[in-house]
């Protein structure tokens, strides 16, 4: 068991996120959930928004542990709770202003405002997917979740390191590609 | 490996910070009267940025799975 006394460091979390990804995210949630939801339940929020509010505050943290650009002064679940209620505040807020709006609104013709900002938020991760299989498991792997090349190798059955190397440019080059296209078709 | 796979391996280390100093300045040099060039790192940049949101998008997956394994009834 980890104490306050001996606070884990953000580099040992990148290891055990490289090494047990699975492991590691279930232990945090489960120390962590039952707190959000705690305080979620006591500022009129929902079970689901508790459960959206630490996803997105364990994909932050987890990113930010990845990329090195984390010192923790305090456990992961400090942490994670205070992001989940910055959040919170900030999407009750959110929800006051556009409760608002409906109010005062008299346009009979008046849209969501998140259509809007949908529509531009474009999700590029379809076009990994589009790659197919293969090299959207390499890819990820390597430059989302942290493994090496020859992890990914032998999790892929490739002869050598040299091999899925190569293979993990061609999958970037076929990404590059497929992306050229579309800004082409969309952006002119 | 194929010279279309070296440049995108020299890009990758550029933006990693990992290419030589000398290499380094040449590519920003090149990068600066060179339009073709900028633009296929720009794409590859946008390429990172698609992974990155299909990686996000797994991660997401694999903790809803978790809550429901967790504390689902």
């Amino acid at each position: 068991m980890q104490t306050l006394t001996s606070p884990v460091m953000a580099t040992d979390w990148r290891h055990s996120f490289i090494t047990d990804r699975e492991k590691t995210l279930t232990r945090v949630y489960a120390q962590t959930y039952p707190m959000v939801l705690h305080f979620v339940k006591q500022h009129n929020g929902t079970p689901e928004d508790a459960q959206d509010l630490l996803q997105e505050a364990i994909i932050l943290f987890y990113e930010k542990v990845m990329h090195e650009q984390l010192v923790l002064t305090a456990s992961a679940t400090t942490y994670l709770l205070a992001i989940c209620k910055n959040k919170w505040h900030q999407e009750l807020e959110k929800r006051q202003r556009q409760a608002r709006i409906f109010l005062t609104q008299t346009s009979p013709n008046w849209e969501e405002p998140t259509i809007a900002s949908e529509q531009t938020n474009l999700d590029l991760g379809t076009f990994v997917a589009q790659l197919g299989k293969k090299c959207q498991e390499i890819l990820v792997s390597f430059y989302y979740f942290g493994h090496n090349m020859p992890q990914i190798a032998a999790q892929h059955a490739y002869r050598n390191v040299h091999t899925a190397t190569v293979q993990k440019f061609k999958c970037l080059e076929r990404l590059r590609q497929s992306l050229a296209n579309f800004t082409i078709n969309d952006f002119r | 490996m194929r010279p279309a796979l070296e440049e995108i391996k020299t890009l990758e280390a550029f933006v990693n910070g990992s290419l030589p100093e000398e290499e380094s300045q040449e590519l920003e040099i090149r990068l600066l009267w060179d339009e073709y060039f900028k633009q296929k790192f720009q794409l590859q940049q946008l390429a990172y940025r698609a992974i990155q949101d299909a990686g996000r998008q797994q991660l997401r997956q694999e903790l809803k799975a978790i809550h429901t394994r967790l504390f689902s009834t």
